[in-house]
């Protein structure tokens, strides 16, 4: 399914966010960041430095974790973007992800989660059962002020054993 | 609300064009323009040429024996490059240690040469390559080494109108390494980094090229240690008089980042740790 939503002001954006094709004008120096929340009221994708060093802000853009903090929405023309609101299929099917999470006890305060989360989904696109350090590489990107990690790690190796090709291809970019 | 206008072109010339006007600059992945846009430029913001369109300058290219890559190929499409594996592993290696997954899949090989910083770490692995810069703009074409490109911290000969079209090194299938000391392993600034490209003949290190990262003004060469470790045996009294010698060569301040007698003196542990084949710790 496939809906354009149109809102206006200034310059001119195309892109396909969670499954949805937009179309918005915004102020053109705006980052991905700022779109998202301020632009569309998806608060799910934190705000925490605004710099690219604490990752509370990953999104996926076109199947890579990025930080959209860094990204100016002229950029993401013609992109297609996945944040944390559209990683479950409903709210009463959390995505499997998002259930060994919680399983782990890998969430506490839940600020850094969206943007784990989203890291999470981008190492598991790219090797299904990674290692313990090819998860720390990639989740290095991402500060948790809480948990002190092992729990994180633990839940993303367990992930490795059950996740599945129908869970992660809807964020499979092709281009 | 303060604004910048940002353009889109979807060709070089076009996009030259545009850079060719007042008070405009190119934007490639951003990660080091939009960290310091408003500090920088304050209220007197430039347009910004988007560069993301232009197709061709996100190309890694083999013809013969040399290796061109566009200035849109970002540090993760370096890090899985089978080919710059076998013919640059330098280059593969600082681009797989620098900042995090998310900065490596924005963050561009001709942002870091651009920026102009001594710490900007595909840089020292581009100098023992012996890369060539080709730099366009309306008035034309010139090719310049990379050596010859930084003046001092975050100053290049790079006009205003011009852009880095093209990054280019002969395949070197010889031995290279990449070392570097940050605060930490993910998202920390190099506080001194090592690059060196060798051949090894019957036991003898030759062709030895050796770049130093943040420990003077600009990345720089080292030639007496070079010159040194020519048609040497590599055993522990050679390692350690080149480390020595290299220290000498090192011409670091201290900062924020470290201090200058503890960058001088890593910079020879990090060569013998290279020559030695120790990789960067995980
Ligand atoms: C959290 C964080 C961690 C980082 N860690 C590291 C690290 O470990 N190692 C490291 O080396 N760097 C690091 N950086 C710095 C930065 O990511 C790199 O320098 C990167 O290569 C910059 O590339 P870019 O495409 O993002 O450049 P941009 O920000 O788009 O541009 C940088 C400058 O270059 C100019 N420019 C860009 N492309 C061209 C071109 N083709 N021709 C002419 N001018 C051009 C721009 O106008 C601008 O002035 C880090 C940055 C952040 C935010
Ligand atoms: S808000 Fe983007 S990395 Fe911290
Ligand atoms: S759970 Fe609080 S920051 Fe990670």
């Amino acid at each position: 399914m496939e809906t354009i939503l149109n809102t206006n002001v200034e310059i001119k954006v195309g892109f396909k966010l969670n499954g949805l094709l937009y179309e918005k004008s915004i102020p053109a120096n705006w980052t991905l960041l700022q779109l998202l929340r301020d632009g569309l009221g998806y608060y799910g994708t934190k705000c925490g430095c605004e710099i690219g060093e604490c990752g509370a802000c990953t999104v996926l853009l076109n199947g890579q974790a990025i930080n959209s903090c860094l990204v100016l929405a002229p950029q993401i023309e013609g992109a297609e973007i996945w944040t944390i609101e559209g990683v479950a299929d409903s709210i009463n099917s959390l995505h499997p992800v998002q259930r060994i999470f919680i399983e782990y006890d890998a969430v506490h305060c839940g600020f850094c989660t969206p943007g784990m989360i989203m890291s999470t989904i981008a190492l598991l696109l790219e090797n299904s059962s990674p290692d313990e350090n090819t998860i720390k590489t990639a989740l290095a990107g991402n500060l948790c002020r809480c948990t002190g990690y092992v729990q994180i790690i633990e839940a993303v190796k367990k992930l490795s054993g059950i996740i599945t090709e129908k869970d992660l291809e809807k964020f499979r970019y092709s281009e | 609300m303060t604004k910048y206008k940002t353009i889109n072109p979807t060709t070089l010339d076009e996009a030259l064009e545009t850079l060719n006007g007042c008070n405009v600059m190119p934007i490639a992945g951003g990660t080091d323009l939009l960290v310091k846009f408003y500090e920088v430029y304050g209220k007197s913001l430039p347009k910004l040429v988007v560069l993301d369109g232009l197709i061709p300058l996100h190309e890694i290219k083999t013809e013969n024996d040399r290796i061109s890559l566009g200035p849109l190929v970002t540090f993760s499409e370096i890090e899985n490059s089978p080919e710059l594996r076998k013919a640059a592993p330098q280059l593969v290696q600082a681009a797989s240690v620098a900042g995090s997954v998310q900065i490596r899949n924005r963050a561009t090989i001709g942002g870091n040469i651009a920026n102009g910083s001594p710490s900007g770490d595909l840089i020292p692995p581009l100098y023992v390559l012996n890369a060539e810069l080709e730099l366009s703009s309306v008035n034309g074409r010139r090719s310049i080494p990379i050596d010859k490109f930084f003046k001092g911290p975050g100053i290049t000969v790079l006009e205003k109108n011009e852009l880095i079209t093209s990054i280019s090194f002969d395949k070197t299938f010889e031995n290279g390494f990449f070392l570097r000391l940050a605060t930490r392993k993910a998202l920390a600034i190099s506080k001194v980094s090592v690059a060196a490209n060798y051949s090894m003949q019957n036991g003898t290190i030759t062709n030895v090229r050796i770049a130093l990262g943040a420990v003077a003004p600009t990345v720089i060469r080292a030639p007496r240690t070079e010159e040194y470790l020519s048609g040497k045996e590599l055993n522990d009294n050679v390692l350690s008089t080149a480390a020595k010698l290299i220290k000498e060569e090192a011409k670091p301040i201290s900062d924020i980042r470290s201090i200058a007698d503890y960058r001088r003196e890593m910079v020879g542990v990090l060569l013998k740790r290279g020559l030695n084949g120790i990789p960067q710790s995980e």
